[in-house]
């Protein structure tokens, strides 16, 4: 059981610290969505998430900058602020977004992004990988609905892994909006994410939480189970910025 | 005095300018979805010329622009939306007023 633990554990590491990214404009706690960002700005994203039993706590800033409407780059680096010690600097994540399909209605939005992009190593010992996957976004009246899928191809010894998540939001406050003016909404956040490494497996992950989504910024929190034998817990904290 | 009243009818011909140029502009725009997501549309569409005011209704989809001076014209206003991520459906000119609604 212990083994089975450790190994469990050890993948969430590896995850959080080899290229897990949030790219900065998902409305999903951990998908990434194809929605716009405004051409020549960014999004800054800094995210902070705890995971019990091993105490392992990592900060990750993300940054989405708009290369056009329907143009985006996307840079992840997450730094594990506990355990200290080697390897605390995770891999440089870069990713461009080409949003391929969009079709705007009056109730919402539905928009498919094809994502390209690698992962840099930061220290000499670790390799790279290239990525490539996808995301759906669909948009209808108080509910969002994101779906995302990566690989990564592993570089040398580096394994190859993937992920997906399966996202749900929906708007809590206000049910219904003003006439004018842009209040502030709060969102309630359902996701399936799953989390597979060439080397050590698949992890299986739920998570919940609720969004502060204001015109200027977004503050997130929410809690992640696993669904694998350890079912531990993670804990996460985020907020989103116009640059 | 003569100065003084040139003054005066100088303000009061640029104040009536003012009205006469001033315009309320109205787009329908699909794909806001979200507070956060349609603050670059407003930052875009303030930034264009001339226009000194603008309000969003999530509510109803549609952004109106107040304008003073030379309006933008109804295309750039469509390309600024497109930039922004957003699909126009039609933009048009309310007639003589800067109401709320």
């Amino acid at each position: 059981m212990k083994t089975v633990t450790s190994k469990a554990l050890v993948i969430a590491v590896i995850a959080n610290l080899s290229g897990i990214f949030m790219p900065a404009h998902s409305m999903g706690l951990r998908s990434l969505v194809a929605l716009p960002v405004e051409s020549g700005r960014a999004v800054v994203r800094l995210s902070y998430e705890h995971i019990e039993n091993i105490d392992s706590n990592t900060l990750s800033t993300n940054i989405a900058y708009g290369l056009s409407a329907k143009q985006t780059f996307l840079v992840g680096l997450p730094y594990r602020l506990s355990p200290s010690g080697a390897d605390q600097l995770g891999d440089f994540s870069a990713l461009y977004r080409r949003t391929a399909w969009q079709q705007d209605r009056y109730n919402g939005t539905s928009r498919l992004g094809l994502l390209g992009g690698a992962i840099v190593p930061t220290q000499n010992d670790r390799d790279g990988a290239i990525q490539a996957g996808f995301v759906l976004t669909h948009v209808n009246n108080r509910h969002e609905f994101d779906v995302d899928a990566l690989y990564q191809n592993g570089l040398g010894t580096r394994p190859d892994s993937g992920r997906y998540d399966l996202s749900w939001q929906y708007r809590l406050l206000p049910s219904i909006r003003p006439d004018w003016g842009i209040p502030p909404e709060l969102n309630s956040v359902l996701e399936l994410n799953a989390r597979w490494n060439e080397a050590s497996g698949t992890l299986r992950q739920a998570t919940a939480g609720l969004q502060w989504v204001t015109r200027k910024w977004v503050l997130e929190a929410g809690i992640v189970r696993n669904l694998n034998a350890t079912e531990n817990w993670h804990y996460l904290l985020s907020t989103r910025f116009h640059l | 005095m003569k100065q003084r009243l040139i003054l005066l009818l100088t303000i009061a011909l640029m104040g009536t300018a003012q009205a006469v140029f001033a315009k309320t502009l109205e787009a329908d725009v699909h794909g806001m979805t979200c507070a956060f997501c349609v603050d670059s549309l407003e930052r875009k569409l303030s930034a264009m010329v001339s226009v000194s005011n603008v309000r969003i209704s999530l509510k109803y989809k549609t952004v109106r622009l107040d304008t003073e001076g030379d309006s933008p014209s109804i295309e750039a206003i469509k390309q600024t939306i497109l930039d922004a991520g957003f699909t126009p459906i039609n933009v048009r000119e309310l007639a003589g007023e800067n109401s709320n609604k």
